[in-house]
């Protein structure tokens, strides 16, 4: 079958509004989340959602060629062309006459119920064929397509229907039978306690359809499940004709040369079509101009709103009080707000709110406007918006070859066209195709400066020569100008040098031996080069842009089909994405599930934290304003209330004290000295947030007081620190985590009202530490503690309660480490010793 | 370009292109030139630019200011400038803009003002002066004899000018221009140096960048250590939030260069960087690390005019402002209540008849029942729009770097680097990963949202190398996101069979293609391809703005092929290859006319038309042969019989 010409069709629609249609069913819909729904519906409601649906793609469309027209049968009424002439084809409705559809022939449809008689689909056939071919005398080459919706519950007069049939084939109509019901073998359905007469009915149409060229039965299900799916419209590019020229035409065309060509669209962005915009009329104030509905309904019976469609209108306003050049940045910012409040006002009362306004904007026609543009505050009239424009020759002109491996793939800016020699020219075609194949052996592209039309802008791109079996062509793809390129300047990654002009090989920025391991195991799980399938089954690389959809494209076409056939968003919501649309949001399951060993591995040789949000930077900074914002506004909390909050400003707390004694907190943090340095140098420096890949930075929203780089925070250590060893192995980093907060906490100026709870963490931390062979840890833990408590700017105080503890929080012995199968070079003498000398 | 309206008629939450840019346009750069004055920068050179002419660096420097100035009202007509010199003994008259007074030995020569041409033309009035009289710029500055100006005094004059004249919302960036690399040597150096430091920390504060371009001598070095690495230090990296990024480094931003490389330094930095999006890229579940990304191709257009208000005294700019309205109402929407449905189509003949007699609905109009709402909100459709997912990058595998095709394009790449301050650990994890995939040639697969109210695509990662170049600009190390087309994007061929070449052909045609392959560079050269068109629009914007006579013919077309070298080098053998073209045998094939319609014959032959041309008897030639030979050279067909003939007769000539 040739390509079908999009448009051009007439599609009669024949619904059956017998009084079987008005059985009542159950239909599980599927809301956004996932949920099914049970909803009730009538055959017919459930039939006509098909109807509708196809009604809307021609709306869509938009096509003045996709027209339509409805019929229904087992319909009290009789009108119908044929009855009209002969007499005969009762309860046949001509419902809807042929034309190009609107949603008011969508709302028509949505009113028909279910009559109190019956029809026969074979008068409709009839009907229907005969309307259609009534309609499209003059129009032969039209499509012709008929689309039956029936229950097949009403008798049929099985008589000379091949004569039908075969009336059908010479008009080249195709038939579509959509059966509510009806029993499909592929699906394995069947209807249970079908009746006599339905089976009968079935039966027919399965014939009927067969001995039709173009014929066919679908269940109602099933059609409803096709027609969400998403389909991508084939567009067919026009070929444009321009030229290539190389070398100088215009003076030495004896040697230079031009061969016309063909450009077409090798890709072109496909955009969700746009949304129209409504808004519900208010009743208070009917004065329609045109008489509208809304008027002449009574007050209420059968209540009814109109939701009517906006168009976008553009005024032009002027302030002609705006003193020139002052104050700005207010100005602007002001006068924005303005306008607006403004533009709202002004449609209620135009004179009151100008009065009421000393603010004197005012409108202006369009028609006393000037074009031009702005060169800073100075402006250069440009009656036409342009210009005289650069002088151009249509064509493509070659600048010169280089080799395709230079190439460099992200400069390409623009959609790709395919560039073909003229069709009806051999030679040129002979001519593109030598050049072609010369550039293809050696290995080369072409530069070339395209011009669309005489005069219009030139773009510089690229000419990818390209050999396929049948045909030789070039690729073009627009490639930036001077002025397209930002040169942004990036620190390096590799390259990290400390103020002394060294470089640097060792820091937290620099990926280790180990880390880069990692990743490349990583790399490697995670390939998709044979992680997908083709039609015959071979391993192909997965994700294809052929077969993949746009996901918004598709999905904003489904709701815009949804709203326009259902009556209300709220109790018929739009189901989810069929799962097409989706099938590439996550990486195919089995490469994930190989890769699960190499992910977890990544996760932990990297340690990623999230960084807290800083909350944006007041405008005016202060000396003030030492701390980050977080924990500034904290701090003031805090000092309002000094007992409400003791945890977080401990928190606060916790850097401090960690700039001022460089007290290592993160194994790979080797640079401590420069960092040092830095904090005691720049104490304003931390305004800007501390530094996050040192461990300290404070999320007191997203996980209380777990500094990045830590898996143990500052608010609820003990609890931390037991939760992460019963996830299990990663005892080293929870001891020395627990161990620096410990300190930390100790060391700050309020730090005694934790007293209790951090000599809780020490006796959980001791016992972990003599479990599981971590007594080294401990034991320079303790010492460090003790000293930093028993210096200048300590805490005496705790260190006495830990002496108060006794020998239980002392080093961890020779004994006590033997006894759970660990090492020490600590004697019980020296333990005794070391927590109770002063 | 499309006209103002229509332009403005794209809906403002529906294109996306249009948003990327948006960003860059509606906040305003200030840059203050702060340009030392010293006796060095006054000290008198041969001219590499202006033959027989002297210059001072302090004179290339204000050259380059100027210069870009020029550029940048063009390209950010609401932006303002400034220029502050220091070390100069003039003092600065006290005016109303300026709040308070500014340290002594600084000079505001230009107050942070709206770029305007009328203090461009200023500043080349100076300059051609200069160049007229070398005394001109000591004459105007006279520099400070006896010591120099402590550089915390710069930084708190910067300060101050800042505080005074630009806007709060702008962003505000330092161009620092000196040769002095050790200002203050000897006695109290320590002291100068820390203040120094604090206050360059009050101007950091204050949320300004300072862009140091220090000029370096082959006799005078700029040594970085001897008294800046110390200043500048870590702090400098106020740029966006990257705030203190790390201690122990240098900042990216510090340019040492030859005074004639200053202007070229300085167009690197004239758009301030900008991040378009910073976003969680997640590589696999619970393996996230942050990123911001940067478009470092982007179209450069010639803007959109505006309109103006002849107000008799001055040209006002008139606000547009466009508002939703129901028509038959003629009432104006709220905002907040617009719902969204879709295209109601195409009010038919029939539905107005019915109108008059029947209840049915205007076009333009839905009614449904009372309570009932077949439309969306604003939040359902952008939910439909990002499928309701979150702004991110999220890694779906790697593929092989042949993989990436070069027709698999549809618009221009975003460029990805690392953002430690968003997640801790993601520099060393990037870097690991980039060049994981480097050793290993790959390419990325990643589902991208880079906006909350964008539609998720597919990209390609293409990872990029670091790379110093020797002169240009060394390639940053990152990712290239490159998005893939969709089934939905993607055309067929139009065309499957066509005649090819024979190997003689060819050898002929690669014999010129050899010749033409461009020397050194090797690649496509942006650099070397100003866009003419835009050029072209901005010198008469220029033009007219400084009240000049615009001469085109001054214009040079860079982009244009260089066909006199092509000439020379493969001339004659495009020649032979031409002649061998005419030889082949698939001259002479006529290909016979498809497609279904039966049409007349039209073809004719150029020989033909051209002895009808030079007989004058083009006239003889029907319509349909006329159009079919215009068709054939692409030339257009639409108008009369005599346009026609006009066009041929015109293409004729020409060729």
């Amino acid at each position: 079958m040739p390509a079908e010409r999009a448009g051009y069709t007439v599609t009669m629609f024949l619904i059956d509004i017998s009084s079987s249609m008005g059985a009542i069913r159950t239909v599980d819909i599927e809301t956004p989340d996932g949920h099914t729904q049970s909803v009730e519906m009538t055959n017919l409601q459930w039939g006509l959602q098909y109807v509708k649906l196809k009604v809307q793609e021609m709306v869509y469309n938009g096509r003045k060629t996709d027209q339509c027209g409805v019929i229904v049968f087992g319909s009290e009424h009789t009108r119908n062309i044929v009855n009209a002439a002969n007499g005969g084809y009762d309860n046949v409705l001509e419902y809807i006459p042929i034309a190009q559809p609107n949603s008011n022939t969508i709302t028509k449809i949505d009113a028909l119920e279910p009559s109190s008689v019956s029809g026969d689909p074979v008068d409709a056939l009839i009907v229907g064929i005969e309307t259609q071919a009534k309609y499209l005398v003059n129009k032969k080459t039209w499509t012709r397509k008929i689309i039956l919706v029936t229950d097949a519950e009403s008798p049929i007069e099985l008589e000379d229907w091949e004569a039908t049939a075969k009336k059908m084939n010479q008009l080249n109509v195709s038939l579509t039978v959509v059966g509510i019901d009806f029993d499909d073998e592929e699906h394995g359905y069947h209807e249970p306690n079908k009746s006599n007469i339905k089976r009968t009915n079935e039966g027919f149409y399965v014939d009927l359809t067969s001995t039709m060229e173009s014929g066919i039965v679908g269940s109602c299900e099933y059609v409803l499940q096709n027609i969400s799916a998403p389909e991508s419209k084939t567009v067919k590019s026009v070929l444009l004709g321009t030229v290539i020229r190389v070398g100088d035409v215009f003076s030495r065309s004896d040697e230079a040369l031009e061969f016309s060509v063909k450009a077409s669209k090798a890709t072109a962005v496909a955009r969700p079509k746009s949304w129209k915009k409504f808004i519900l009329r208010t009743k208070d104030k009917v004065t329609a101009p045109d008489g509208m509905v809304i008027d002449e309904e009574p007050e209420g019976d059968d209540e009814k709103s109109a939701y009517a469609q906006l168009r976008m209108r553009t005024d032009f306003y002027i302030d002609r009080n705006a003193v020139k050049e002052e104050e700005i940045d207010e100005d602007v910012e002001m006068k924005e707000e303005d306008d607006n409040a403004m533009l709202l006002e002004a449609t209620q009362g135009e004179d009151a709110d100008r009065n009421k306004k000393k603010n004197t904007l005012e409108k202006v026609e369009k028609e006393v406007l000037v074009r031009g543009f702005k060169y800073g505050t100075t402006y250069a009239p440009c009656l036409d918006g342009q210009f005289p424009r650069l002088q151009t020759h249509k064509g493509i002109d070659i600048c010169g070859f280089f080799p395709i491996k230079n190439f460099r793939r992200e400069l390409s800016m623009s959609e790709v066209q395919y560039i073909w020699a003229d069709p009806s020219s051999p030679q040129e075609q002979v001519a593109l195709s030598s050049v072609v194949q010369a550039m293809v052996k050696k290995g080369v592209m072409a530069i070339g400066r395209w011009v669309s039309r005489d005069g219009m802008d030139p773009k510089m791109g690229v000419l990818m020569p390209v050999e396929n079996p049948g045909v030789h062509y070039f690729l073009w793809c627009q490639m930036p100008f001077a002025d397209d390129v930002r040169k942004y300047s990036f620190a390096s990654l590799d390259h990290l040098v400390n103020k002394k002009g060294q470089v640097i090989s060792e820091h937290p920025y620099l990926p280790t031996e180990k880390q880069l391991a990692a990743m490349d195991d990583f790399v490697d799980a995670m390939d998709l080069m044979s992680a997908g399938k083709d039609e015959d089954g071979n391993r192909v690389p997965w994700f294809n842009p052929i077969e993949v959809y746009n996901p918004a494209v598709h999905r904003v076409k489904q709701a815009m089909f949804h709203c326009a056939v259902v009556n209300d968003i709220a109790t018929n919501p739009l189901p989810p994405p069929h799962p097409e649309l989706t099938k590439y949001f996550e990486p195919p399951k089995k490469v994930l599930k190989k890769a699960q060993n190499a992910i977890e591995e990544c996760q932990l040789a990297f340690n990623v934290k999230e960084v807290p949000k800083r909350v944006t930077r007041a405008k005016k900074d202060t000396h003030a304003h030492a701390h980050d914002d977080d924990d500034d506004d904290m701090l003031l909390l805090d000092e309002k209330k000094p007992s409400a909050n003791a945890s977080h400003y401990d928190i606060v707390g916790a850097s401090a004290i960690i700039q001022g004694k460089g007290v290592e907190i993160e194994d790979d943090d080797d640079d401590l000295m420069e960092h040092k340095k830095l904090s005691m140098a720049t104490p304003a420096n931390e305004k800007g947030g501390p530094l996050p890949t040192l461990a300290r930075s404070i999320s007191p929203l997203v996980d209380p007081g777990i500094a990045p780089g830590r898996i143990i925070g500052n608010t609820y250590p003990l609890k931390d620190f037991k939760k992460n060893l019963a996830q299990g192995d990663v005892v080293t980093k929870a001891v020395e985590d627990l161990s620096s907060i410990i300190v930390e906490v100790v060391m700050r100026p309020f730090g005694s009202r934790r007293t209790q709870e951090m000599l809780d963490c020490m006796i959980q931390l001791r016992n972990t530490c003599l479990t599981e062979d971590e007594i080294a840890k401990w034991n320079s833990f303790i010492v460090d503690l003790k000293q930093k408590c028993l210096s200048k700017a300590g805490n005496l105080d705790f260190w006495r309660a830990v002496q108060d503890f006794g020998r239980g929080l002392s080093l961890i012995s020779k004994q006590e480490a033997k006894q759970q199968g660990g090492e020490s070079d600590v004697t019980e003498n020296d333990a005794g010793e070391f927590i109770s000398s002063k | 370009m499309p006209p103002y309206d229509d332009w403005n008629k794209i809906d403002e939450d529906e294109d996306e292109e249009l948003q990327d840019f948006s960003m860059f346009e509606t906040k305003r750069d200030v840059i203050l030139f702060c340009i030392d004055c010293s006796e060095s920068m006054l000290e008198q050179y041969e001219s590499s630019k202006y033959e027989d002419k002297q210059t001072c660096k302090l004179y290339d420097a204000l050259e380059a200011a100027m210069n870009i100035q020029k550029k940048k009202i063009i390209s950010g007509p609401n932006d303002l400038v400034g220029i502050l010199l220091f070390n100069t003994t003039r003092k600065s008259e006290v005016n109303r803009n300026q709040g308070s007074e500014i340290k002594r030995n600084t000079f505001l020569y230009q107050p942070i003002a709206p770029l305007s041409a009328p203090t461009i033309q200023e500043l080349i009035r100076l300059l051609d002066a200069a160049l007229e009289d070398q005394r001109e710029l000591r004459t105007e500055f006279p520099p400070l004899t006896e010591g120099r100006v402590p550089m915390g005094d710069v930084f708190t004059s910067c300060n101050w000018v800042l505080r005074d004249g630009a806007p709060k919302t702008a962003s505000k960036r330092v161009f620092l221009i000196t040769d002095e690399d050790n200002p203050h040597p000897g006695l109290g150096s320590h002291q100068l140096t820390t203040s120094a430091r604090t206050t360059l920390v009050d101007l950091i504060q204050a949320g300004v960048t300072v862009e140091p371009f220090f000029i370096s001598t082959d006799e005078k070095p700029f040594d970085m250590s001897k008294f800046y690495s110390s200043v500048l230090g870590p702090t400098n990296l106020v740029d966006e939030y990257e705030l203190a990024e790390d201690g122990s480094v240098l900042p990216e931003n510090i340019s040492i260069s030859r005074v004639e490389e200053l202007l070229e330094q300085m167009r690197f930095r004239e758009v301030p960087k900008r991040a378009l999006f910073s976003i969680p890229f997640h590589l696999a579940k619970g393996f996230t690390i942050g990123i911001k990304g940067y478009s470092l191709v982007t179209e450069q257009t010639k803007g959109t005019y505006e309109y103006f208000v002849d107000l008799g005294d001055r040209m006002e700019v008139a606000a547009v402002k466009t508002s939703y309205v129901d028509e038959d109402r003629q009432a104006e929407a709220d905002r907040t209540k617009i719902v969204y449905g879709t295209d109601l189509g195409a009010s038919s003949a029939a539905d107005e008849e019915e109108q008059d007699n029947e209840e049915s609905t205007t076009s333009g109009v839905r009614v449904v029942k009372t309570g009932n709402r077949p439309f969306y909100t604003a939040e359902e459709i952008r939910s439909f729009r990002t499928m309701g997912l979150e702004p991110g990058i999220k890694l779906l595998g790697f593929k092989d770097r042949s993989e990436l095709e070069f027709e698999d394009n549809v618009r221009h790449s975003q460029f990805i680097y690392p953002d430690e301050m968003a997640y801790s650990g993601s520099k060393r994890t990037f870097s690991a990963l980039l060049k994981s995939m480097l050793k290993k040639d790959k390419i990325g697969l990643a589902l991208v949202l880079t906006r909350r109210n964008s539609s998720p695509v597919f990209c390609a990662l293409l990872p990029q190398e670091e790379k110093k170049d020797e002169f240009g600009w060394p390639d940053p190390a990152g990712f290239h996101l490159i998005q893939l087309p969709f089934a939905d994007d993607i055309r067929q061929a139009p065309i499957q069979e066509a005649f090819k070449a024979s190997k003689d052909i060819v050898e002929y045609a690669y014999a010129w293609v050899d010749k033409l392959i461009i020397k050194n560079i090797g690649t496509y050269p942006p650099d070397s391809y100003p866009n003419p068109a835009l050029a072209y629009h901005n010198a008469q914007l220029q033009a007219s703005a400084f009240r000049e006579e615009f001469d085109p013919d001054s214009f040079e077309d860079l982009s244009l092929p260089k066909t006199g070298s092509m000439h020379k080098r493969a001339g004659k053998l495009m020649k032979l290859w031409k002649t061998e073209l005419q030889n082949d045998p698939s001259a002479s094939i006529v290909v016979p006319a498809t497609g279904t319609k039966r049409k007349a014959d039209v073809s004719v032959d150029e020989a033909e038309i051209r002895s009808k041309y030079e007989a004058g008897h083009l006239a003889k030639l029907r319509v349909d042969q006329l159009k079919e030979f215009l068709k054939s050279k692409g030339q257009s067909v639409s108008g009369k019989k005599d346009e026609l003939i006009g066009r041929v007769a015109q293409w004729i000539e020409e060729h």
